[in-house]
């Protein structure tokens, strides 16, 4: 058994465990930091997701977090110093809606987001059918478009991440699961199969499964895991030049630049499987053929699972807990395309004590104990 | 079919998932009805073809036949999911034979993604089906009987084969009397097969393989050199032969994916077809009512395939027996007996199967290992080097394995250049999901009900 000491230790080494590894190696060259991660490369829900990023959201702090991840997206391969890039993707994001009610929903969040300059605006059924003419026209009523919203490659973003990591002297452990935290004095013991790891602070970004670690410490991080499962059909012609999302079918749909079309469905589930369930290509296949019946002739490639974190007010929780040095970054939902802003604030915060970032003072863990829950307007988790 | 027929006998309601249009597979493939011509396989073959195609034909009012029909799933409780044109329908059957066979392995080389190069046993089933040749001037290689079967095949359907390059001499075979014993009707046909190939004055070129192919948008000529026990190739022996088609055959690699799909214990074994489903002498998996038989389970030939596809079929019929399987072992003596045989021979086979590590480093840094995403050598090397030692992060690294035909072509030369770079070989397969074969949206949303007879 081998004591690893550190300055900080990250758990998960998904894109906001990578990232924040990434800004603190930058933030203070030196630092002794360990990043583990019980799976492989991009194992976890970062490697698993629709990969989409939005900055059309109803509240001031999503909108936020998303522009200045989008701002890092449109330079990370120099950020990075990685030449081949994160495939970029900015034809934009059209989000659907169904229903006159789920219409005025997205109508009400487009002041805001002029407000912070974000260039969305409204479209009717018929602008939507011109845009993706693969779109079915039944119960379409309308949505609405930010042509600099997109996708990145999340494997190319992770891999230039880790790269960068290791360049910065970063260690990443995979296949090295955390069997138990303490803390004796100011530092933390965290137990592995090869050893302990002693770190000063602690940053878990395990997502859903970080109350396994803080339950045993007593500190209540009030997550769930929500189960999705995606699909990929072969490459075809371009068809679908913005992502889309639908609100009514729980899906969301982006054509990659190399043809393929990936779908990210949820249904009500419960768990944290990663298999593909038996039941999903039934179900998910009408509901596609409904939204989009321009695919229906395109050829399923493949299926896969996947487990994203939601937390009662659907907003991430970023901060320090009641113990002291330990910290959380919980994305529900939202990860990658947060990750280049939380890495930033969260480097700060855990390096520097620095709390001036104005989205810390709102998505602190201790607000489901005093009830400051936040509601965001646009709800949906596809 | 030896499967069906077996427990269409005992009694069983039997449906049968065939993605061919006709019966046979890949050893016993049909030619399609409305095509003249004869088939070049040896007389014997020919009737062990007749014989069983003609035992099916008569329970065909017995049993489902669903020629056309793709199993894309199979689920650990026992959903088999199954598209057949545009629509799909779910099986909920109590037993499952998968008898999915082999598919060739491909050995990455400079030049083998020119038109014009392809695997033997394809040119072959060209020949088989289409009833025409896949090129006139042909160079054939690989190791293994099958380089020989199809040079002699295409000869006598009148190609001209420009040379025969065999890696292990299939004369080394000899040395093991006491398994060819076991396989003399076998080593028969390939006596008369290479009987075919000397009268025709075929170069061969034995402890040769093919280096690079040539070519600017079509082959044109392959360069072919000896290669020492660590598969380098040696200084000096280069030759070059020109030709119009390089058909190449280095083993085979297990259907297995639909096994491990449904959770099923796995074990590599590289000569015997890679990831390979665990299973008893009756074929059992251990995954509840999942059979396995033929070469899906490891590679064991045709002889091997119909008899223990009838062992199977008996088992996979027969209800679970508190005593064990002493009754089926009794009942099934003969078969097992026979298989046994078969096997012994097999084993005389495997020997000219054995690849050795260096070959698979004749393809160059910039040759595309995986064909469906074009990723390179170099690519693959590089994921290796960053720390990715997995199938599956080395997929999500460079795309390898993630295209149209799920890494069914480009996994075994992952596999062994992880084993070259590290030491070790990837310690499990890269997670089988669905789909098995591509399957469109409209047909997985008209999802049929009527299920089993």
């Amino acid at each position: 058994m081998s004591t690893v000491q550190a300055d900080i230790l990250i758990v998960g080494a998904g894109a906001y465990g990578l990232s924040c590894a990434w800004w603190m190696a930058k933030r203070r060259s030196g630092a002794r930091i360990v990043v583990v991660d019980e799976g492989e490369f991009a194992s976890g829900a970062s490697g698993r997701n629709g990969a989409g990023f939005r900055m059309q959201w109803g509240l001031e702090l999503n909108i936020r977090l998303c522009q200045e991840s989008v701002a890092f997206f449109e330079t990370a391969a120099e950020q990075l110093d990685y030449p081949r890039g994160i495939e970029l993707k900015q034809d934009g994001y059209l989000v659907l809606a169904h229903s006159d009610k789920a219409l005025a929903a997205l109508d009400a969040s487009l002041e805001v987001q002029h407000r912070h300059g974000v260039p969305s605006e409204l479209l009717s059924a018929e602008d939507c059918i011109r845009m993706v003419p693969s779109l079915g026209r039944e119960r379409l009523v309308g949505g609405t478009f930010c042509g600099k919203d997109g996708s990145v490659s999340p494997f190319r973003l992770l891999d230039g991440l880790l790269r960068a990591c290791r360049r910065e002297n970063v260690e990443i452990r995979y296949g090295t699961r955390i069997e138990g935290l303490k803390k004796r004095g100011s530092t933390f013991r965290a137990l592995t199969r090869d050893g302990v790891i002693e770190a000063e602070r602690v940053l878990l970004c395990t997502d859903w499964a970080v109350p396994q670690l803080t339950g045993p410490l007593g500190i209540d991080v009030p997550v769930n895991s929500l189960p999705k499962e995606a699909i990929v059909t072969v490459p075809c012609a371009p068809r679908i030049r913005p992502i889309l999302i639908s609100l009514e079918h729980h899906i969301s749909v982006n054509q990659v630049d190399r043809g393929s079309i990936i779908f990210v469905v949820s249904r009500p589930r419960e768990g944290t499987t990663l298999e593909s369930t038996p039941d999903f290509l039934g179900f998910a296949a009408p509901k596609i053929v409904d939204l989009l019946p321009g695919v229906a002739d395109v050829p399923v490639l493949r299926t896969w699972g996947g487990v994203s974190s939601l937390t009662p007010d659907m907003q991430p929780i970023l901060g320090e807990t009641e113990v002291e040095g330990l910290y959380v970054a919980v994305s529900s939902f939202r990860g990658l395309m947060t990750s280049p802003a939380v890495g930033r604030i969260m480097s700060a915060l855990v390096l520097d004590g620095d709390t001036n970032d104005p989205v810390l003072a709102k998505l602190g863990p201790r607000r489901f104990a005093t009830g400051d829950l936040i509601m965001e307007p646009l709800l949906n988790q596809a | 079919m030896a499967a069906a027929l077996e427990a269409c006998a005992r009694g069983s309601q039997v449906t049968v998932i065939d993605e061919a249009a006709l019966p046979g597979g890949q050893i016993y493939r049909q030619a399609q009805p409305a095509l003249n011509g004869i088939d070049h396989a040896e007389p014997a073959e020919l009737a062990r073809k007749h014989a069983l195609l003609d035992q099916f034909a008569n329970i065909a009012g017995q049993v489902d036949y669903r020629a056309g029909a793709t199993a894309y799933a199979l689920f650990a409780n026992g959903e088999l999911h199954v598209a057949t044109g545009d629509a799909t329908e779910v099986l909920r059957p109590d037993a499952i034979v998968l008898a999915t066979g082999v598919r060739e392995l491909a050995l990455p080389f400079p030049g083998w993604t020119l038109p014009g190069v392809m695997f033997a046993g394809g040119a072959q089933a060209i020949l088989k089906s289409q009833r025409v040749l896949p090129g006139r001037a042909m160079v054939i290689g690989g190791c293994g009987p099958l380089p020989v079967v199809v040079a002699a095949q295409m000869i006598r359907a009148g190609a001209t084969v420009a040379a025969l390059a065999n890696l292990h001499p299939l004369g080394a075979m000899l040395r093991t009397p006491a398994g060819l014993w076991h396989g003399r009707r076998i080593v028969l046909e390939g006596l008369r097969y290479a009987a075919t190939v000397l009268r025709a004055r075929v170069p061969r070129l034995n402890g040769f393989v093919p280096i690079r192919a040539i070519g600017s948008d079509q082959l044109e000529a392959v360069v072919l050199a000896r290669v020492d026990d660590q598969g380098r190739p040696v200084d000096g022996t280069k030759r070059e032969v020109a030709c119009d088609v390089l058909a190449v055959n280095y083993g085979f690699v297990a259907n297995s994916e639909l096994a491990a799909m449904a959770g099923a214990r796995m074990r590599r074994d590289p000569v015997a077809g890679g990831w390979l489903p665990e299973v008893d002498g009756f074929g059992r998996s251990s995954v509840p009512k999942l059979f396995v038989a033929g070469d899906g389970g490891g590679l064991r030939g045709a002889l091997v395939a119909e008899c223990e596809g009838r062992i199977v079929g008996a088992a996979a019929a027969a209800p679970l027996r508190a005593d064990g399987d002493a009754a089926l072992s009794t009942e099934l003596a003969d078969l097992l007996q026979e298989r046994r045989r078969h096997l012994e021979f097999q084993k005389v086979v495997r020997r000219t199967l054995r690849l050795p590590a260096a070959l698979w480093r004749i393809a160059r840094d910039d040759t595309v290992v995986c064909r469906c995403e074009s990723v390179s050598l170099a690519e693959v090397c590089s994921a290796l080097d960053n720390g990715q030692s997995s199938l599956n992060a080395i997929k999500r690294n460079v795309r390898a394995g993630m295209g149209w035909c799920g890494g069914r072509i480009c996994l075994p030369a992952v596999a062994a250049l992880t084993e070259l770079r590290s030491g070790s070989p990837p310690a499990t397969m890269m997670t089988p999901r669905p789909m098995a074969r591509p399957v469109s949206f409209a047909a997985l949303a008209r999802r049929q009900t009527a299920g089993m007879p």
